[in-house]
């Protein structure tokens, strides 16, 4: 039992009043003469006593009423918040709300996020004037308290969702932490939260509970804006075979899908966005579903277009919650690269040219490369720049002009590779001009065997191995032969190593230019003439690691590697830019259409752009005829915003086992909770009641006994 | 206004005319066929005939008259009294008390003794007044003239109520005086000791008088309407006392009601009359009705 106002309680003061009136000016009887007396005074003292009482107990209603007057004023209340001394104090609350697109669920024509912000804003308004309030979303971290009530009703007001949240349980340890830098005020932490189980895993619980133990003044409550039944159709992260399409080549879209609660086999469609913003549907099918709910619809497109093409798979029909019903994606259209092979004879550059342009396989026009053929003799001859890449297929000693033009070549962002084998002479290669592209001097031939072993597939020149890593049975490719390099360039790294840890494949910049040099031959035939050969990576039992390695080493300097488009909203987007291409400011048009100028500073490598917030298809262009850029990147939501499962109120209450937490399912259990919490059970409607209560026994029996008088 | 006047205002004349004219009716009219008189010991004579009328008993017509007639006549009688009445008046201070109505206790017994003194007068009873308060007081000698009833009245009108009151030694002192068989007419509120008024009244009858005790109470001593918190003092003894009149009014309706249930059943033993009556009841009608109901007695 407490008062909120106990100051009031000085009122019960005057119940000295009545008692000053009783003793001193007590109202005289009306006097009357009465011959009868004696029948009266027959029962004098039964009558003298029970007068006597009803006069104390007229007495006791008078001092009663006041003291129950001042007590009501005080408003007593049942159970206070069991913050000693905190009764008066003025509160500190952080308002923290759930606003991730999961809250775009629509119930009963409002969203999760208008239930939260309705009463959000109904607890706000009850707060006093004196409270220091913050307001916390999952956008970002929170600016602290707001200066005044009308700041936080104003960003309640304009609270958005957000597509890139931050976890749920962040945001109230941050909560938690805010109010507790108020060690004299009331703590209070209000959760509005759909209770998804995907923002209360064990590890957030965990946190939360460590957060609330190092904070024991601190109170949260649960306001639980969720749906019990929810229904839901979604699609998931796109799965798009390659975003990197060579002409010719299909772009293979599957779109999984996901039903809970009880619906129909949806619709699913695929929009395709033209030139002039115009959307084109190109394909629709109904997603067969499983029993548990899961189902996918494949798209196909051919014959697409060179560039950036952008579209997005859709359910046709209306679901609940709306944002995870669309999935955007980005494919880009690229002519072939162009890679010039050099080696000493035909045979030299047979393996490379096979497995990055299948002669099998070129008149579908669906090759990654286009490569050409050329001897180190008349290397003078070629125009270098017409290619993006060129290969150095067991070098014999080159002229420095040569090295000269292939470093000038490099220097221009292009890429060279040096496959070093046979015909490779230290003398020849440690010269100054070689050493500018060669990662350094070249000791020896090694003969100890051994094979290639790329262990880390971090290096974008490997990455694409990645999915296969496993697989890949590179131990059966024995390397015989390999060269081994002294000190190595300040500028070069190792790429990857052989089993005996001695480098393989060493990467060196030149100018904007990539450069890598491999330690061992990858044209040497199965038995070369007159010599052992040097592996076996050609020429192997298993094909195809050859063919995936060269093709990753190739469109690695080709700078024609697997670009990623789509990202997560929040995530930062790099757009790599080609080597030659110059571009010093550009245009990001967003998905609502808005066009954003930007500066790129100059030497930067590629575009890089935050502000991804906005789910949807997104594109940068660059003026100019000749050298224009035309690019694009998709931003979807994170999966997640589909997770409906809920965590039950009562696991959560277990969970953080600890009495500051209270989860309140309606604004009327919000307001007992909070109230009760903040300023216990408030006990005014009852006291009033016993006031008046007191004030008509009082009035009734004064009036009875005064009733007639003068 | 002289003080006999006072009591003979044309409101109390009419009544009292009325009682006169009822009284005859009872006496002469209605009674006669009866052969009884209200009054119990009175002797009747033969006063005159009269031509008998319907409804008269046919046990009255005198048969003697009607053999020398041919007419039926009835007997009339008229009573003529052997007996002396005194009107015995308290004179306590409580007998002026009178709480929200026209008369005080003192006053409607005047009209009502008055009104018995007419009566008594006009059947040629002799009548006397005697007042008391701790001992008697005055007396006027019984007399059955016509200005008796001038003189009682302008004894009674000169007299104010506010003595102590000792009704026993006055109503003993009383039987000392009576020589003769009397009727006692006492009209008192009895508020004295019960038990000793009782044992006076015994006395008296013990003596051969015969007793009718009016007891006269103000309407407010028996309902005890007062309401609230009041103060009530005693105008005889000044003694006063603070009630709340709502909680102690049943606790009082009961005391006065044992009270005179009291004196009716000691009367009733004693074979006196009691006539309870308050001030609020024309007096009149309850003399009529007690005589009434004295005959039917008788």
């Amino acid at each position: 039992m407490g008062f909120l106002t106990p100051l009031l309680l000085a009122g019960a003061a005057f119940v000295a009043v009545p008692i000053i009136l009783h003793l001193i000016m007590r109202r005289q009887p009306q006097q009357l003469v009465f011959p009868a007396l004696r029948f009266v005074l027959q029962r004098q003292e039964a009558n003298r006593r029970r007068l006597q009482l009803r006069h104390w107990f007229l007495l006791a209603l008078r001092c009663g009423l006041i003291a129950g007057l001042a007590m009501t004023l005080a408003r007593p209340i049942l159970k206070g918040s069991g913050l000693r001394g905190k009764e008066g104090a003025p509160l500190a609350v952080a308002l923290v709300v759930d606003n991730s697109l999961r809250m775009q669920y629509v119930h009963q024509n409002h969203t999760r996020l208008d239930d939260a912000l309705r009463m959000a804003k109904h607890l706000v308004k009850k707060l006093p004037e004196n409270s220091e309030i913050a307001v916390l979303d999952r956008r970002r971290s929170g600016d602290g308290f707001t200066a005044d009530l009308e700041t936080a009703r104003s960003r309640l007001e304009h609270l958005e969702y957000s597509s890139n949240p931050r976890p749920l349980d962040d945001t109230v340890i941050e909560a938690i932490k805010l109010v507790a830098q108020h060690p004299d005020h009331r703590q209070e932490v209000l959760l509005f939260s759909d209770l998804s189980l995907a923002s209360f895993s064990e590890p957030a619980l965990e946190g939360l509970q460590e957060a609330l133990a190092e904070s024991p003044d601190v109170r949260v409550y649960v306001v639980d804006v969720g749906v019990e039944q929810t229904t839901n159709a979604s699609i998931g992260p796109l799965k798009i075979r390659r975003s990197m399409l060579r002409p010719g080549e299909p772009l293979h879209i599957e779109a999984p899908v996901k039903l809970s609660g009880t619906l129909e086999p949806p619709l699913v469609e695929l929009h395709l966005i033209g030139d002039a913003n115009q959307t084109v549907k190109r394909g629709q099918q109904v997603a067969p579903i499983d029993e548990a709910g899961l189902g996918q619809a494949t798209f196909e497109l051919a014959n697409l277009p060179l560039g950036v093409h952008q579209g997005y798979v859709c359910l046709a029909a209306n679901d609940p919650l709306e944002p995870d019903n669309t999935r955007y994606f980005t494919v880009e259209v690229r002519p072939p690269a162009n890679v010039l092979l050099l080696g000493e004879r035909s045979d030299d550059t047979l393996f490379l040219r096979e497995a990055l342009q299948p002669s099998l396989n070129t008149d579908q026009g669906a090759a990654r490369f286009n490569c050409e053929v050329g001897r180190f003799s008349n290397a003078a001859d070629i125009e270098l720049s017409d290619f993006d890449a060129i290969c150095l297929l067991d070098p014999p000693p080159l002229s420095d002009s040569l090295w000269q033009a292939l470093v000038d070549y490099a220097d221009q962002g292009a890429g060279v590779g040096i496959f070093l084998g046979n015909r490779a002479k230290p003398d020849a290669f440690n010269t100054q001009t070689a050493q500018n592209l060669l990662p350094g001097l070249l000791k020896w031939k090694s003969r100890d065997t051994t094979y290639f072993r790329p262990r880390l597939l971090a290096h974008p020149a490997l990455a694409g191995l990645r999915d296969y890593a496993e697989e890949i049975p590179w131990s059966v490719f024995p390397v015989w032969q390999y060269w081994e390099f002294g000190e190595l360039a300040g500028d070069a790294h190792v790429v990857a190593r052989f089993a005996n840890h001695q480098p393989a494949l060493i990467e060196r910049s030149s100018g904007m230019g990539r450069v890598l040099t491999f330690a061992t031959a990858l044209s040497d035939p199965l038995e070369p003439v007159g010599r052992e050969p040097w592996n076996v990576l050609p020429t192997g039992h298993e094909p195809w690691p050859f063919v995936a390695l060269a093709n990753q080493l190739v469109g690695y300097l080709a700078q024609s590697e697997e670009e990623r488009f789509d990202y997560r909203a929040g995530e930062t987007v790099s757009i790599r830019l080609a080597p030659r291409q110059r571009v010093s400011n550009f245009v990001l048009y967003h998905p609502d259409g808005r066009s954003m100028r930007r500066t790129l500073p100059p030497g930067d490598e590629a575009i890089l752009i935050s502000t991804t917030d906005e789910l949807g298809n997104y594109r940068v262009a660059s003026g100019g005829h000749s050298r224009r850029l035309q690019r694009g990147f998709s931003v979807n939501a994170s999966s997640e915003i589909s997770e409906l499962l809920r965590i039950d109120p009562k696991e959560l209450a277990d969970a953080l086992s600890t009495d500051q937490v209270q989860i309140a399912r309606t604004l009327g259990d919000v307001q007992r909770y909070v109230d009760i919490g903040r300023s216990g059970r408030e006990l005014f409607p009852w006291a009033i009641s016993l006031v008046a209560l007191i004030w008509s026994a009082e009035h009734l029996l004064a009036n009875r006994f005064y009733r007639g008088a003068p | 206004m002289s003080a006999v006047e006072k009591y003979l205002k044309p409101k109390v004349i009419r009544q009292i005319a009325r009682l006169d004219l009822r009284a005859q009716f009872i006496v002469k009219g209605f009674m006669q066929g009866l052969h009884a008189s209200p009054f119990h010991g009175f002797s009747v004579e033969f006063s005159e005939h009269r031509k008998y009328a319907l409804g008269d008993n046919p046990d009255d017509i005198d048969w003697l008259v009607y053999a020398k007639t041919d007419k039926y006549y009835v007997k009339k009688f008229e009573a003529e009294t052997n007996i002396t009445g005194y009107l015995a008046m308290d004179l306590s201070a409580s007998m002026a008390y009178s709480y929200e109505q026209e008369l005080s206790k003192f006053e409607y017994c005047i009209c009502l003794a008055a009104a018995l003194c007419y009566l008594m007068i006009h059947q040629q009873d002799p009548v006397g007044l005697v007042t008391f308060g701790e001992k008697i007081e005055d007396s006027l000698a019984p007399k059955s003239k016509r200005q008796q009833i001038g003189n009682i009245l302008s004894l009674l009108a000169r007299l104010k109520p506010r003595k102590k009151t000792d009704i026993a030694r006055s109503l003993n002192q009383l039987s000392a005086m009576l020589k003769h068989s009397s009727l006692i007419m006492l009209f008192s509120d009895l508020l004295a000791d019960p038990e000793e008024v009782i044992a006076a009244l015994r006395r008296l009858r013990h003596g051969g008088h015969d007793v009718i005790l009016f007891h006269i109470l103000d309407q407010a001593e028996i309902d005890f309407p007062f309401e609230g918190l009041v103060e009530l003092r005693d105008p005889e003894t000044n003694e006063s006392v603070e009630v709340d009149a709502d909680g102690y009014r049943a606790d009082y309706r009961q005391a006065i009601g044992e009270f005179r249930t009291f004196y009716e059943r000691e009367c009733n033993q004693s074979r006196i009359d009691y006539v309870p009556l308050d001030t609020s009841m024309q007096f009149d009608r309850a003399l009529t009705e007690y005589l009434v109901n004295r005959r039917n007695w008788g």
